[in-house]
């Protein structure tokens, strides 16, 4: 169980890892034409993006240059016309270039989100198959963050990460080539001045990332107090200490404060810095161009061509940073993903396991033989445990709390299994029954009944196949629960609300009954509540509970008198061991443990 | 706009720096725009003249602007973002202050995370918007006339063309935003139902592996995601249309420019060099105007934030002083309620019913009853944390008419749920001394609290920092600290609720006489489930599940009568035996 001992959330900081890399291009590759449409659509966007500056050149080297030459007495018409055919271009570049803005947004984001909605389904569907060990160890808010937050980082690797990134880096490339075409002597300024750009860019990148954490490290602080003494304001209100506790928020608010200064400061420097970086490539480039200029080596119109390149050289420089930041978030994402999906069940099924030889209505014998459990890391809850569950039998388990009553139907259900000993169904170790097969032989019902969000119907077929409507009804109705029904409007059809509030806890118990009435299991787990009801639903719950219960084989933590009493067997359970076994009366005349419990449970029945 | 006002004013009381900074915007945008006009001369003379001597003073001169406008855009954003930052400090204390003031009846209706959220995310809607707002505000109304006016006068047709498809720019902002909105909303909706269902398949995890419906339930999953999935690509497109129609709008610009800047330059009224003035300017006066409606966007958001603010400060609360409040230096603690009754809300049950009981200084009073009898409530109303009905007095004086400086000055409290706060050890006993206290002090009041052993035990002792609401602690010695932190206060009147509950029965009889000890001239109310905790006392009040006296007595005489107290001793006293230890 090593594998669980670390719950670690926090993981490599990289920016680039090649190996999660190639295990996130298994999940793209299905989508390689979405890939190759955001290429072609950025690709597109790029030469009409191209095209702006170069109409610019031609239109004033051509027809306002050589009209400027002709002089004022030349006729205007040719250089008109030849005017208004570069403003036609420059309309068409324009419709082009919008059309490809409108698809490099809408198809980056396509790609992203196809991609993840593969990746982020597969992950949940990994997470349902694991073993309960695996849930023991982890809040299921951080699960849930797996399957939210973490795979949306993702839909940005690859929307704006690898795409754009790439695209980017070949954008720079181009455009440094062009350059070259242009003027080569500029140009090579220009490349030497470039990395001072990168720099400033990623430097204050690293820093501002920096600052932003220690803001955010701070900020918790600050509103863990607030939270803190919210929920402590009547100690701090009796003890009249509101001023002191004021004392300690300024304190933590002038960090935080500090801390905000710290970031202010970086964004103050970087804009000026950047733009003073900028004005150092362009300063030099009208530097060198209007000598150019002057000299006839190059035209005006080639100078604003450069002019304007040099613009859409310098923005993807700017974001830089930005970029490598997503990608560095993207990254520690992928790496949390991956370890959850690297997870392997311990409960699995042994392979070729052949089903139960036994038709499914059919209650089996179950036996526990010598079964010892230790959970990760703790002490054994269960010290050599043996008893059986006849067909169609009832066994009752009685204990105090951590007695081991739960773990050993945790154990029956296979959400655990034994760490020695061995659990049989028809003479058949648990471990070499298909899960499936095992499970559907079960109908389990919990102290906290569980409702998903849906209709009741709905929670009461649970997906499960083989359902008929006749078998709903009937379990409705053996349940009792039916009458509970007819005052819902919409009856089966109604919503539950989150959680199950609209029904009270014996309601909830009743239609838990009915769920797994519903699917006729030859084996009962149940696992009895001992929240207290007002007494007409009690009868209704012992009613239902001892039809649950009928010709079936039973395993049953019981709290209820009459559940106790109408069981075969009764085990009593102490710090992981048997210590008395027998029927209600036999127990009562060993005048034993069970002889007090029931005694202590009679005096808890009289105060509720 | 009228909520914005008072946060507007705090805002000013750093005017200064603020009015410094905001001078810096049309400084630098000056320089900004100086750098353009400069460059395009430059161009013009360029294609003129025939030597180029002259450009090394122009690059002086630009290098003389680039380095002023970089000053001013350091100072305007350091200073106005800094005052942001500081009104952001002063208001977040002026509103915890406020929140501490108020009374239990306040906190008592209102969600804490409601409460809390008008302290964090609001406070950030209206700094953002008063602060770096407000500064991209000024910018763009500095910069979109500075560069218009430069523009007219080189030629006034081209600058009228190209304001027409700026304009429209603005519109199809106004126009599209709608619909992302409303976009992003069913994104955040799907979002939250593949959060809920993720919570309730991993939370529920039980239910589904038993019946075997891992991947029925998966297939629901898939098809939240799906639906997820399909609702952001439809926001991907109607951003990619906002996206496209406002560059598009901006190329425009450049058409306009082309055509008609183009044609005046055949014409000879542009030279070329101011062809390029007109390019740059406009680019720099795009991201201002994209800013402007970013920033009527946060407006919306910012004012109802304003009000919520303001709805938070303009609480007043329940319980003040009286104006002729007496403020006596000591107190005897003799306490008397007579004929009390109580409710949280006007129209919700009574939670106390006419309770009658005296308790003289000195003595000890024990409440028990049922879950849900009012225990606590009584308790809570010798602090006067909420007002009774009847008459509830303490040294025959009304408790109304005491100060609550003075009145709760002498009391001592130990809460049901072991509020702790995550600080080090000792600092949780200083706080309940109204003086410095010395080690020495500090390990007395733990000693008493029968903690000593186990701080000495913890690997930083009386350094050692108490986890988030004390989970480090156990539930026993989160009490413990709990009544040491009571006793460092010197009470007169010392309240326990239910505090011993977690205590094991040995280190519980110890702990009252050491308590017994101590409150010795000290009246002591305890409250609690577990009998034991109260048989010493005095008199023992007996509460109802209505909040009614059933009896009131000591121990042995509520013994001897049948009734809840006798109940409920005999079950307590044969399952310590059957357990081997208190409950």
């Amino acid at each position: 169980m090593s594998q669980y001992r670390e719950h670690k959330e926090v993981v490599a900081t990289k920016a680039w890892d090649h190996r999660l890399f190639q295990r996130l291009l298994v999940y793209a590759r299905p989508h390689w034409v979405l890939f190759v449409k955001s290429f072609l659509v950025l690709t597109l966007l790029f030469v009409f993006e191209l095209a702006g500056p170069w109409i610019w050149r031609r239109a004033i080297d051509g027809p306002v240059t050589t009209a400027w030459q002709a002089g004022l007495e030349a006729d205007r018409g040719p250089y008109v016309r030849s005017m208004l055919f570069w403003v036609g271009l420059y309309l068409a570049m324009i419709v082009g270039a919008t059309i490809m803005r409108y698809f490099q947004v809408s198809t980056l984001n396509r790609t992203g989100q196809t991609v993840i909605h593969d990746l982020r389904t597969q992950l949940f569907r990994h997470i349902q198959h694991l073993d309960l060990a695996f849930f023991d160890k982890r809040p299921t808010g951080s699960l849930v963050t797996r399957v939210t937050t973490d795979i949306e980082n993702l839909a940005e690797l690859f929307a704006s990460g690898v795409v754009t990134l790439g695209f980017d880096a070949l954008r720079v490339v181009v455009l440094v080539i062009l350059l070259f075409f242009i003027h080569a002597q500029l140009a090579l300024t220009v490349l030497v001045l470039l990395p001072v750009l990168i720099g400033i860019s990623i430097a204050f990148r690293g820093g501002a990332r920096h600052a932003h954490r220690h803001v955010r490290a701070k900020l918790a602080t600050l509103n863990g107090f607030l939270q803190e003494v919210l929920s402590g304001v009547r100690v701090v209100q009796i003890f009249r200490r509101e001023s002191r506790v004021a004392g300690v928020f300024a304190h933590h608010l002038h960090e935080y404060y500090q801390a905000n200064r710290k970031t202010i400061f970086l964004f103050a420097l970087f804009f000026p810095a950047m733009s003073l970086g900028v004005f150092l490539i362009q300063g030099t480039a009208l530097y060198v161009g209007v000598g150019s200029i002057v000299h006839k080596e190059m035209t005006v119109g080639l100078f604003f061509q450069f002019w304007l390149l040099l613009e859409m050289l310098i923005r993807p420089i700017r974001e830089l940073g930005e970029r490598y930041n997503v990608l560095q978030s993207a990254f520690a994402s992928a790496e949390r993903i991956f370890q959850v999906l690297d997870t392997q069940p311990l409960v699995r099924e042994v392979s070729q396991a052949a089903p139960l030889d036994l038709p499914l209505t059919t209650p089996p014998h179950l036996c526990f033989e010598d079964v010892r459990f230790r959970y990760a890391e703790g002490n054994e809850v269960l010290k050599g445990i043996s008893f059986e569950v006849p067909p169609g039998k009832t066994v009752a388990l009685v204990g105090a709390t951590g007695s081991g009553k739960s773990t050993i139907i945790n154990l029956l259900l296979r959400f655990y299994d034994v760490t020695s000993g061995r659990i049989t169904m028809e003479g058949r170790d648990l471990r070499e029954i298909p899960l499936t097969d095992l499970r559907r032989r079960m109908g389990l019902v919990l102290q906290e009944n569980f409702l998903f969000a849906g209709t009741v119907r709905e929670n009461l077929i649970l997906d499960r196949p083989g359902i008929r409507e006749s078998d709903l009804q009937e379990a409705l109705k053996t349940s009792s629960a039916d009458r509970l029904l007819d005052r819902l409007p919409g009856g089966l059809e109604a919503e539950v609300a989150e959680r199950g509030v609209t029904f009270s806890t014996g309601e909830r118990q009743l239609l838990a009954i009915a769920r797994t009435l519903a699917a006729r299991p030859p084996i009962v787990i149940l696992d009895e509540a001992t929240a207290s009801v007002d007494s007409e639903t009690e009868s209704k719950i012992e009613h239902a509970t001892h039809r649950l219960l009928e010709g079936r084989s039973a395993l049953v933590v019981a709290h209820r008198l009459s559940t106790i009493r109408r069981a075969d067997q009764i085990l009593v359970l102490e710090k992981g061991e048997i210590i008395e076994r027998g029927t209600h009366q036999e127990l009562l005349a060993m005048k034993g443990a069970y002889y007090q419990l029931h005694e202590l449970q009679f005096a808890v029945a009289v105060e509720g | 706009m009228k909520a914005l006002w008072p946060f507007a004013y705090r805002f000013w009381r750093y005017r200064t720096r603020l009015l410094a900074g905001l001078l810096c915007i049309p400084l630098g945008q000056a320089a900004d725009v100086a750098m353009t006009v400069t460059i395009g001369n430059a161009i013009k003379r360029a294609a003129e003249s025939d030597n180029a001597d002259w450009i090394g003073r122009v690059i002086w001169l630009l290098t003389g602007y680039a380095v002023a406008q970089a000053v001013f855009r350091y100072f305007q954003r350091w200073w106005i973002v800094v005052v942001s930052r500081e009104v952001e400090v002063d208001l977040k204390q002026d509103t915890f202050e406020k929140l501490t003031g108020l009374s239990f009846e306040f906190h008592n209706r209102s969600r804490s995370g409601d409460v809390v959220s008008r302290l964090t995310s609001d406070v950030e809607n209206v700094r953002m918007f008063l602060g770096p707002g407000l500064m991209y505000t000024v910018g763009a109304m500095v910069v979109v006339p500075i560069s218009l006016g430069v523009l007219f006068s080189l030629n006034v047709w081209v600058t009228l063309a190209m304001i027409v498809p700026m304009t429209a720019m603005g519109w199809i902002m106004k126009a599209l935003t709608p619909r992302i909105h409303r976009y992003s909303m069913e994104v955040q909706e799907s979002l939250a139902d593949i959060s809920h269902r993720a919570q309730e398949n991993f939370g529920g995890i039980r239910v589904v592996q038993a019946a075997g419906i891992e991947d029925a339930q998966a297939a629901r999953f898939a098809r939240s995601s799906e639906r997820n999935r399909d609702n952001q690509i439809a926001m991907g497109e109607a951003r990619g249309l906002t996206h496209a129609s406002v560059n598009g709008a901006f190329d425009l610009t450049f058409v306009v420019i082309l055509v008609v800047g183009g044609l005046a330059a055949i014409d000879r009224t542009l030279p070329i060099g101011d062809l390029f003035k007109f390019i740059d300017l406009t680019i720099k006066v795009f991201w201002p105007l994209i800013a402007l409606g970013w920033i009527a966007g946060m407006y919306a958001r910012a004012l109802a934030s304003a009000e919520r603010i303001t709805e938070l400060m303009a609480e007043v609360p329940s319980i003040v002083d009286a104006p002729d409040a007496v403020q006596p230096r000591t107190m005897r603690g003799e306490i008397d309620f007579r004929d009390v009754s109580f409710r949280y809300h006007p129209d919700s049950p009574d939670v106390l019913q006419h309770v009658s009981v005296h308790v003289p200084a000195g003595t000890t009073l024990g409440v028990v009853g049922p879950t849900g009898s009012g225990k606590t409530t009584l308790l809570s109303l010798v602090g006067r944390l909420f007002d009774c009905e009847g008459s509830l007095s303490v040294d025959g004086v009304p408790i109304r008419d005491w100060s609550l400086a003075s009145l709760r000055g002498h009391l001592g409290y130990v809460p049901q749920d072991s509020f702790l706060f995550s600080a080090p050890y000792e600092d949780n006993i200083r706080f309940g001394a109204d003086e410095e206290l010395s080690d020495e002090a500090i390990h007395e009041y733990v000693r008493r609290a029968a903690m000593e052993g186990e701080v000495r035990s913890f690997p930083h002792q009386y350094k050692q920092r108490v986890g988030e609401r004390g989970v480090t602690l156990s539930g026993g010695q989160r009490q413990r600290t709990c009544i040491a932190r009571a006793l460092a206060k010197k009470p007169q009147v010392l309240i326990l609720d239910d505090c011993l509950s977690a205590v094991d029965t040995e280190t519980e009889k110890h702990l009252l006489e050491s308590l017994r000890e101590a409150g010795k001239s000290c009246t002591v109310l305890v409250a609690a489930h577990r009998l034991s905790s109260v048989a010493m006392a005095d008199q023992i009040l007996v509460l109802t599940a209505d909040g009614h006296m059933e009896a009131l007595g000591t121990h042995e005489e509520l013994l001897a009568q049948p009734g809840w107290y006798h109940d409920t001793w005999e079950r307590q006293q044969r399952r310590a035996q059957l357990l081997g230890e208190g409950v």
